[in-house]
């Protein structure tokens, strides 16, 4: 195993009693050493114009990573799907019409249709509305979150960083599902906006935790410490400087957390909390599809692929993409 | 029949760009007992040689031809599990960083022992004395004692002597020590050199020295072999070497040495070669040095590549201006 | 050593506390009208000892006092659906199963897993490779509800009379095989990726280098050298994993009808059994959180230079 960079390790951190805590700094190990090398091109290039040779030379290194554009594509093409579809049908999704109820794929209806009826390729794309929707609203939300939580820990620094870190070690320990089935529950209902806020509480630990690490590592650069000598006051030093050069690490965890709320959202469906019908999301057709699964599998199969390929296709992304943005990556 | 006999080694690897060609037609004979050094700066192959010699040349990188003879055995032909026996036993190898180079999570005992009852079969209590006395012989104190530690319980020259320990324990007939003070403090530079001395003597081992050092391998060879790109540009034993270096490379580096005594205020600043290696990917046509040669004449040096030829008894050089050859003025001097 | 482990250990007690307290807003965030979530209304017997049980006339944070001291003690308090029952009773009826079926599921994903990352790593850029990840990626991307449902449309309908596998209940050995598969491939492919990754970036080490300069036989590198670097990862590994095998095992329960604690959250919490989802989700954040400590523990004693950091 290699040795730390003293320069730029987080320093192990001590708790009350005045102990480290390594397995929690081990697991974030690994989403920091994704972050400290994201950053360090950042860090590099210097503090006002980074972003210029900076995305030309990721965008060019993630185009030669075949996987990357291959994973690229089938994620546009799954948005294409998405968007589309429905637009350019002339199926009524909504219509309930029993005497084509359960017809396996077909010419007529690409997917199949369900129990009451409806297409399936327009309801699969309408739910992958819904999923993608609750995605990137989630996804979003997780990202202001994390990043509010640790820039302001990793920039305060001291006390403040402390407890907000103890914090979040401690909500480390909330099991994930449970935690949002039960923020659903206080909510009383399930809709769109309760979804995304369940989803969101669940899941902002890791994005804060590394986001802190980042500020934290960045905040020890000199040009930051020469920005403040010419009179640059804090927020406008962690706006320009250091937000900014962790654009990079946001952008490859926003990949990273796409499917996994696509993926919670579809489970928290498949239990029976998920969107009220008629309104679909991969997660209920899937559930729909599960109470027939026996005669009719094709039902379960085909949204719970599309949750599959978004997976693989955003992880491959996220990967690609923290290869392009760190040109010292090994060769292995 | 000397110890070891390289003949046109060449080692390549294999790039997304192209081919490099780190080791490309290097020749040369050890003699029993005697002391190797290679010197060159880096990237011009000698650590690829040494790698090619003991089969440890990693995937991209490979033998692409050429002969290695070792008591008259060929090396680059032997089966996986012939190298095995060889490496360790006969021929040992110690590497440059020995804070990477020892496994953090065994103690030193198990990895000096673990040598010994793989190649000598001793039970674990007599191999547990051997290494004991290893340790007293490369100056480790308290040895009994510090076979149970972890590496990271010793410092870099400790660390060290320990590589040599182990390195020795089966009594190899061929050390190669790759840059084994670079990592190390200045300080504790020379006490390694010492008793790597010392122990080769004592063993009466063969040895081949890397470094791109001069100071290193004026202290510790007998013959040597200058390298750049790929190539052997000079061999001579190491006074005749440091006397009358014939090689323009040579001189620049011998040139290029601080020297305390040196009062000429033309010298104030550090003389440097100017330039890069070359590219290995396309190694250039003509002499690989031309670019930087101070002698470099414009037609011949760069088109036609030269030979190794014997300048005079035991010395071999790779230039078309060596410089006993040199008359007047250099010719398109820069 | 023993005193990291000690301090390790009291440490855990306010992440405990915290934990407890957020789990219990959570449920007064819930308790608008907390007894009246059924039609029938509350017999007044009930609503007395609920009141007294639950200290509902004194301030909220006495209230959480009272529920902590009563957690420490053990009691859960009553169900509030299954009138006859506390939730210790159901805790006990229901978690063994569950325990099982998560320690078999482990137990699938760490033998399967762990070669199968070791053997791609060694198999570097493969055939073998190709296809070990590409399984790995499968299994990581399908949602458990469509693996689970395959295996059993494939294992338990399909292919009935070869296997005789049940496709549902949790009677016997042969009930168990499909439920651990479903529940632990996700594991799988996690511990193979991990293992593939780190096995290979210990193969690019020095000392593994000078493991081959000695002389070693390549399988005494891999067995002693490699592998011992590699794993302690995968140790360290088994927290969020562990957290995984909970999340998974909601579904798992569900769709194989297996009277676990999963399945019976999701019950409670669709049949507003509060206590009964509070407490549960006390008692599983109470084992991540020993998981945890276990893991940190076990790590300083498997990485000698931890080890003596912390002594």
């Amino acid at each position: 195993m290699s040795e730390p960079d003293l320069a730029t390790e987080t320093p192990p951190r001590k708790g009350p009693l005045g102990l480290e805590r390594p397995f929690l700094q081990r697991r974030a190990e690994f989403e920091e050493a994704l972050a400290r090398n994201a950053s360090a091109r950042g860090a590099e290039a210097g503090a006002s114009l980074p972003r210029a040779s900076l995305w030309g030379d990721a965008f060019h290194r993630f185009m030669k990573n075949k996987a990357s554009v291959v994973a690229a594509i089938a994620f546009l093409l799954l948005l294409a799907f998405v968007i589309f579809v429905p637009w350019l049908s002339n199926e009524d999704p909504y219509a309930l019409d029993f005497s084509q109820a359960y017809q396996p794929p077909s010419w007529a209806h690409p997917f199949g249709t369900d129990g009451f009826g409806r297409d399936l390729l327009v309801r699969t794309a309408l739910g992958g509305r819904v999923s993608f929707a609750i995605g990137f609203a989630a996804t979003f939300a997780i990202m202001v979150v994390g990043i509010v939580y640790g820039a302001t820990a990793g920039f305060l620094g001291g006390h403040v960083d402390n407890a907000l870190m103890r914090f979040l070690d401690a909500l480390y320990g909330l099991p994930y599902l449970p935690f949002a089935i039960m923020t659903l529950a206080v909510f009383g209902t399930v809709n769109f906006w309760t979804m995304v806020v369940a989803l969101t509480i669940a899941s902002w630990f890791t994005t804060a935790r590394v986001m802190r690490g980042q500020i934290f590592t960045l905040k020890q650069n000199d040009y930051v410490r020469a920005a403040y000598a010419v009179g640059a006051k804090g927020p406008r030093v962690l706006y320009r400087h250091l937000l900014v050069n962790t654009l990079g690490v946001i952008i490859v965890f926003v990949f990273l957390e796409l499917p996994g709320v696509i993926l919670g959202e579809a489970f928290l469906s498949f239990l029976g909390l998920g969107i009220n019908p008629p309104k679909a999301s991969w997660g209920t057709l899937a559930q729909d599809g599960y109470t027939a699964y026996q005669a009719h599998p094709y039902i379960i199969v085909i949204p719970s692929i599309c949750i599959a390929w978004l997976i693989l296709s955003a992880f491959f992304i996220a990967d690609g993409l923290r290869d392009a943005l760190d040109p010292r990556t090994k060769e292995t | 029949m000397a110890l070891l006999e390289v003949e046109d080694l060449r080692t390549h690897f294999k790039t997304r760009e192209g081919e490099v060609h780190a080791v490309d037609g290097v020749s040369f004979e050890v003699e029993e007992g005697s002391v190797l050094g290679i010197v060159g700066e880096s990237g011009c192959g000698k650590s690829v040689t040494s790698l090619s010699i003991m089969g440890l040349v990693q995937p991209p990188g490979r033998v692409v031809s050429g002969s290695i003879r070792f008591e008259d055995r060929e090396l680059t032909t032997m089966s996986d599990k012939d190298l095995e026996d060889v490496r360790g036993k006969q021929i040992a190898m110690i590497f440059q960083d020995p804070m990477t180079s020892l496994n953090p999570t065994l103690t030193i005992g198990t990895q000096i022992t673990e040598t010994i009852r793989r190649h000598l079969g001793l039970s674990k209590a007599d191999a547990e004395k051997r290494a004991v006395s290893l340790l007293e012989e490369v100056h480790i104190p308290d040895a009994k004692r510090r076979l149970r530690d972890y590496p990271h319980r010793f410092s870099g020259g400790m660390r060290q002597r320990v590589m040599i320990a182990m390195a020795l324990s089966c009594s190899p007939k061929l050390l190669i020590a790759d840059e084994p003070t670079t990592a190390l403090d200045v300080t504790v530079q020379a006490g390694v050199l010492e008793t790597l001395d010392e122990l080769r003597r004592d063993h009466g081992m063969t040895m081949i020295i890397i470094s791109h050092n001069m100071g290193v391998i004026a202290e510790t060879a007998e013959q040597v072999l200058v390298m750049y790109a790929g190539q052997i540009v000079e061999q001579a034993s190491v006074t005749d070497l440091f006397d009358r270096p014939e090689h323009p490379y040579t001189e620049a580096l011998l040139g290029s040495l601080p020297k305390i005594d040196d009062h000429d205020p033309r010298n104030d600043r550090l003389a440097t070669i100017p330039g890069r290696p070359p590219d290995l990917l396309t190694p250039p046509d003509g002499c690989r040095f031309a670019a930087r040669c101070k002698y470099a004449g414009m037609d011949s040096c760069a088109a036609e590549p030269p030979q190794l030829r014997e300048i005079r008894t035991g010395h071999w050089v790779r230039s078309q201006h060596p410089a006993s050859e040199r008359s007047a003025e250099p010719v398109g001097a820069r | 050593m023993l005193a990291f482990i000690i301090r390790r250990i009291v440490w855990t007690i306010p992440v405990l506390l915290l934990v407890i307290l957020m789990t219990f807003a959570m449920m007064k965030l819930i308790k608008g009208n907390p007894f009246q979530v059924t039609d029938r209304p509350v017999p007044e017997s009930i609503q007395r000892n609920l009141d007294r049980k639950f200290h509902l006339d004194k301030p909220w944070w006495v209230q959480y006092l009272y529920y902590v001291r009563d957690t420490a003690r053990l009691d859960l308090g009553p169900s509030l659906v299954q009138r006859n029952q506390d939730v210790n009773d159901v805790i006990k009826e229901h978690f063994p199963t569950s325990i099982k079926l998560g320690l078999m599921a482990m137990g699938f994903a760490i033998i399967v897993g762990i070669p199968l990352g070791v053997f791609a790593a060694l198999k570097h850029n493969t055939a073998l490779d190709y296809t070990a990840m590409g399984i790995a990626n499968l299994g990581f991307a399908l949602p458990s509800f469509l693996v689970a449902t395959l295996l059993i449309y494939f294992f338990a309908l399909r292919l009935k009379d070869y296997t005789g596998l049940p496709t549902n209940g949790w009677t016997g050995p042969s009930s168990w095989i499909l439920p651990t598969i479903a529940l632990g491939i996700y594991p799988m492919t996690y511990f193979a990726r991990l293992v593939r990754g780190t096995v290979l970036e210990t193969l690019q080490q020095d000392y593994i280098r000078t493991a081959k300069a000695k002389g070693l036989r390549w399988r005494i590198v891999v067995g002693k050298h490699v592998l011992r670097n590699s794993l302690i990862p995968a140790v360290t590994a088994a927290g969020p994993v562990l957290g995984g095998l909970i999340t998974g095992s909601f579904i798992v329960e569900t769709i194989f009808g297996i009277p676990g604690i999963g399945k019976y959250y999701v019950t409670a919490v669709t049949g507003r059994d509060y206590s009964v989802v509070m407490g549960i989700t006390v008692l599983l954040s109470v084992i991540i959180i020993v998981a945890n400590l276990v893991v940190d523990i076990l790590y300083g004693y498997l990485d000698p230079r931890i080890r003596d950091e912390r002594t």
